[in-house]
């Protein structure tokens, strides 16, 4: 009994944090509340949910973000554990080596998106330039819809590996040296030692930092707002762009509530799904080397 | 020495207590000032901020006005401004608001009517285009402190006469392209935002079309205006008259690429004229204003873009924001605006100063262009309707759809939008 | 011999961990390194098993030159202080995971680690997770991944350092017979002496990277070459008393009598040890210990004395044994 006292206070900041704004919001999306009911929710019997069902925009949106989500935090956890692994061996001036893998990182999102809008700036950023005088042709890196969401994902890995790298370096450093001092005398090699010890030690922080992660990308909003404005032909959009549009330049608040409660619930059942194949496969692939 | 120290003391609060008392006299017997407060855009307030001085020297002890330095970004502006009124009592009294906000924060109850402020003879001062984009629904919401069209700059040094319909620009360009006396012909807004919608209006009126209705309800896109306008800007970047990278072009961008003698005509604001004219501008004294090409028969068309002061619902000193919205808006503080900032005016009476225009020839251009001014569609879906537009337009732009079926789809979303909304067509 | 260190050095920024290691072990012997921390035995060992680079001098099995060979090409089974056992694999896979590495074929693996796994009674742990065990079932999975090997020297890193002292002394047979049947030279890390005579045949005592003495367990208690192996060597720790002309007279704390005449002393404390009692008796050459029998009474009046020959000179400028 008192053990539940002492959890009170952390359940009502969880309340007030977490579960009143997904109540107030899924309350929201079954009501019209925009500017031309002049701001007063009124129940609208789930058209807000019919529209969204045939929304082919969201569904675009959802593809991208998805896209971008994925390919990005794959390339980030690839690059970040060959940073990890690096700023892991002993060197000169390591700790200002490692400080300085940090800085992109320290940026402020908005203005190392405005720096890389300006790199990739077409016909006078450096990377055009550079196109140009190289290929003979323009890359238009940012006014391509083929091109311009790799740029995004390009720069979100160039802001966001050191942090999973940091993560992963926080792991590196908790898994002892006589484990792989222990398989090198059997004969073990780099690869066998990363794929036997490294990464199945690292797997705790792999997921941390998975986790991490994909929360950011899936809400990803200053970057693309700022490098891009969601164009050209919308092919950079993410689903927080799509919200934030429907609220505050809609006003729309009805609709934006359907667009969060809707992601919500997509996203969190594409998570359980994959969570379910990882461990099934995991499981299995146990089973499998035990014998 | 302690009894010196201990007198000086002694006079020290002495002194204090006097003045202080007598202040605090003075401040019970005389009338609190009014405070009033203005949000606006990071460079209205710095323009603006000399007149506020003057302002409150004239009012002491009346009227004190505050201007609130918001971001420099419209949207970033209307984020700040929004989000504040959603919360209810407003911070501020007055706000410098975008033409196209004015429906949209009528609807949301959120402005104060200005009709009992200005008379007949106020709203016959403005000069003509001015006069656009002030009125919802039959009241006066909105003061104009600068207006701002869409213009076609051109280059004086490579033609004599600047084009005045579509196919003319179109083989100016491709006749000074191909003769290697410059890289590009035209370059506009092309990027996916607002800019786009801007330079479509100006297109689909020049081709005597019009992109939506509200009185009517009636939609333009997916129709012979509206199909010649999209088709044609899909055909300037095919022709290569504009550059590829024309699909990321917002002001600045077109600017640069103007300002560095790449282009022989750029659709551009009245602010880039100054710009032009600086040092590093390798087109200084090369260049034209005129109004933007329009089809044989048709008039050209400006997309207004002007700034005026509304007063927000909730604001304890009305009169006295309004006495401010007077006096930054005079013709004293216009022409100061006009002289200091290029702030295009908005008063007929400065157009017709012979003495402003010896100094200053861009303003008579500018003033023609402004009879032509268009605003947007004036709904308060007008968000709504022009990120559809930006959204297909952009994907025609970049080769995702044809020109065509980009119009049909826009013409469809705005429909549902309108429909969703129950401003059915 | 087998294994046989000539002149070995690890210099580490011009600084010498270890230096001038010279030691030879033979089959079938078991050889202690013993120092206080920070000695460089687990240095030497590290530098046998090739996990450090010798910086000078040479190592041999059998008369290969292994000094600059990689450690998995050494043949030499380790067993780590820390056991170095892989926790998300089982028992099973962790004594795998070297044979594969070394390309046994399946069938073969399997059987090699179910003999050894019997030879430690581990067979029916052999699906648990190092989690699952207990410290002493650990530490014999970790042997039992060094027998796997099958090596030419095992090499023992404090190998019970982490059980607690009743399952010392419990294993400490078991651990014998195993490392022993395997008739192989084996090098014992410990800073435990107790542990250290219980072990090997001989022990070597290293101090400040260099070895003091490597002698019987018998020899280094009652012939210490040097002043710190005697004071090293044996708890209590030897009575060190002023002696004439710069010499040290070192006496065991057993060899102390009473007696009518000798060193005048007063009662300061007293330890009973069960079968033995530890005194601590003030004198004008500073506290002197002495251990006898439980029942020993003390005298009023208190003298003490000890047999000539019971005494070992040092000389206090080198700390070296000076002979008769």
């Amino acid at each position: 009994m008192p053990l539940l006292i002492l959890l009170i206070p952390s359940l009502l900041f969880l309340v007030a944090v977490f579960a009143l704004p997904l109540f107030r919001y899924t309350w929201l999306s079954f009501h019209a509340d925009s500017v031309m009911t002049g701001l007063v929710a009124i129940p609208n019997q789930g058209a807000n949910w019919q529209r969204f069902i045939h929304d082919t925009r969201y569904l675009q949106d959802l593809f991208q973000t998805l896209r971008f989500s994925v390919v990005s935090v794959t390339a980030e956890i690839v690059l970040g554990l060959v940073i990890a692994l690096i700023l892991h061996q002993p060197m000169r001036k390591r700790a200002l080596i490692r400080s300085s893998a940090l800085i992109p990182w320290a940026l402020p999102t908005t203005v190392m998106a405005l720096g890389w809008r300006w790199i990739f700036n077409t016909p006078y950023g450096p990377i055009d330039r550079l196109t140009q005088s190289w290929l003979g042709q323009s890359l238009n890196a940012l006014g391509e819809p083929s091109i311009a969401w790799i740029t995004t994902v390009y720069a979100d890995i160039w802001k966001t590996t050191p942090f999973v790298a940091l993560i992963l370096l926080a792991g590196l450093q908790t898994i002892p040296s006589d484990l792989y001092e222990a398989a090198k005398l059997e004969g073990a090699g780099s690869w066998i030692c990363l794929r036997r010890i490294t990464i199945p030690l690292l797997l705790p922080y792999l997921g941390l930092a998975l986790m991490f992660r994909l929360a950011q990308a899936f809400g990803v909003f200053d970057l693309v707002q700022v490098m891009t404005g969601g164009g050209p032909a919308s092919s950079t959009e993410s689903i927080a762009l799509y919200a934030y549009w429907n609220a505050l330049r809609f006003l729309d608040f009805g609709y934006s509530a359907t667009i969060m409660i809707g992601s919500f619930v997509i996203l969190s059942s594409l998570i359980l799904i994959t969570w379910l194949v990882v461990t099934t496969a995991r499981n299995r692939s146990q089973q499998s080397l035990a014998r | 020495m302690f009894t010196i120290r201990k007198r000086s003391l002694i006079l020290l609060t002495a002194a204090i207590l006097f003045i202080s008392s007598s202040l605090l006299c003075l401040s019970v017997l005389a009338k609190r000032p009014d405070n009033v407060s203005i949000l606006m855009a990071a460079p209205f307030a710095d323009s603006t901020s000399e007149l506020v001085k003057i302002f409150n020297q004239k009012n002491r002890g009346r009227i004190h006005l505050e201007v609130i330095k918001g971001p420099l970004e419209t949207e970033a502006i209307s984020d700040l401004a929004i989000s504040s009124l959603l919360l209810g009592n407003t911070p501020f009294d007055g706000l410098l608001m975008d033409v196209t906000w004015v429906p949209k924060y009528a609807k949301a109850g959120w402005l104060e009517s200005l009709d009992n402020y200005f008379n007949e003879d106020d709203l016959n001062a403005l000069a003509e285009g001015a006069d656009e984009g002030n009125h919802y629904q039959g009241s006066l919401l909105r003061w104009p402190l600068n207006a701002d069209i869409g213009l076609l700059y051109w280059r004086t040094d490579l033609m004599d006469e600047p084009p005045r319909t579509p196919q003319e620009l179109e083989s100016i360009s491709q006749k000074l392209q191909n003769g290697g006396r410059i890289p590009y012909g035209y370059v506009w807004q092309g990027k996916q935002y607002e800019g786009l919608s801007c330079v479509f209006l100006e297109i689909i009126d020049g081709f005597g079309g019009e992109w939506f209705s509200p009185d009517s309800g009636r939609i333009g896109l997916d129709e012979p205006p509206g199909l010649d306008a999209s088709e044609w800007l899909n055909h300037l970047i095919q022709t290569g008259v504009s550059p590829r990278a024309v699909t990321n072009f917002a002001e600045s961008e077109a600017l640069q690429s103007f300002k560095s003698g790449q282009a022989a005509f750029m659709r551009n604001w009245p602010y880039a004229w100054a710009e032009l004219q600086k040092n590093d501008s390798q087109v200084r004294n090369k260049v034209g204003i005129t109004t933007m090409v329009a089809e044989k028969g048709h008039q050209p068309a400006a997309t207004l873009g002007s700034w005026g002061l509304s007063l927000l619902k909730g604001s304890a000193h009305p009169e006295s924001t309004v006495e401010a919205f007077k006096f930054l808006t005079s013709e004293e503080s216009q022409r100061y605006l006009y002289t200091k900032y290029g702030n295009t005016p908005t008063k007929a009476e400065i157009f017709n100063d012979q003495k402003l225009l010896e100094n200053y020839p861009s303003l008579q251009s500018i003033g023609e262009a402004l009879a032509y001014a268009r605003s947007r569609p004036e709904t308060p879906l007008y968000a709504q309707i022009s990120v559809v537009l930006q959204r297909k337009l952009s994907s025609s732009l970049t080769g995702m759809t044809t020109p065509v079926e980009a119009m049909q789809q826009a013409e469809r979303s705005t429909a549902q939008v309108l429909e969703a909304a129950g401003e059915s067509p | 011999m087998t294994l046989e260190l000539e002149n070995v050095g690890r210099n580490i920024n011009k600084q010498w961990i270890v230096e001038n290691i010279c030691l030879t072990v033979a089959d079938n012997e078991c050889l202690a390194l013993v120092g206080p921390s920070g000695c460089g035995k687990s240095t030497t060992l590290r530098l046998i098993a090739g996990l450090d680079p010798v910086s000078a001098g040479s190592i041999h099995i059998r008369g290969r030159d292994i000094t600059s060979l990689s450690p998995s090409e050494r043949s030499v089974g380790m067993v780590f202080q820390s056991y170095a056992l892989l926790p998300h694999l089982t028992v099973f896979e962790n004594l795998e995971l070297g044979l594969r590495v070394r390309g046994v074929p399946k069938p073969e693996r399997r059987f090699k680690i179910k003999g050894i796994l019997d030879l430690v009674q581990l067979w029916n742990r052999a699906d648990n997770r190092p989690a699952e065990l207990s410290g002493g079932q650990r530490q014999r999975v970790a042997l039992a991944r060094a027998l796997l090997r099958d090596p030419e020297v095992y090499l023992l890193d404090e190998p019970m350092s982490n059980l607690d002292a009743q399952l010392r002394e419990d294993i400490r047979p078991e651990l014998r017979r195993l490392v022993l049947e395997q008739r192989k030279p084996t090098i014992y890390v410990t800073h435990d002496q107790h542990e250290a005579m219980a072990m090997a045949q001989r022990i070597a005592v290293l101090h400040e990277g260099r070895i003091e003495q490597i002698d019987t367990p018998y020899n280094l208690y009652h012939n210490p070459e040097s002043l710190f192996v005697a004071r090293f060597i044996g708890r209590p720790q030897i009575n060190c008393l002023k002696g004439d002309s710069g010499s040290i007279r070192a006496v065991r704390p057993e060899s102390i009598r009473f007696s009518d005449e000798g060193l005048s002393g007063k009662l300061q404390s007293r330890e009973w040890l069960g079968n033995s009692q530890l005194l601590f008796l003030e004198t004008q050459q500073g506290v002197i210990r002495m251990m006898t029998s439980p029942d020993q009474g003390i005298p009023a009046q208190i003298r003490l004395t000890w047999r000539a020959e019971d005494e070992i000179l040092f000389d206090a400028d080198t700390g070296l044994r000076s002979r008769r």
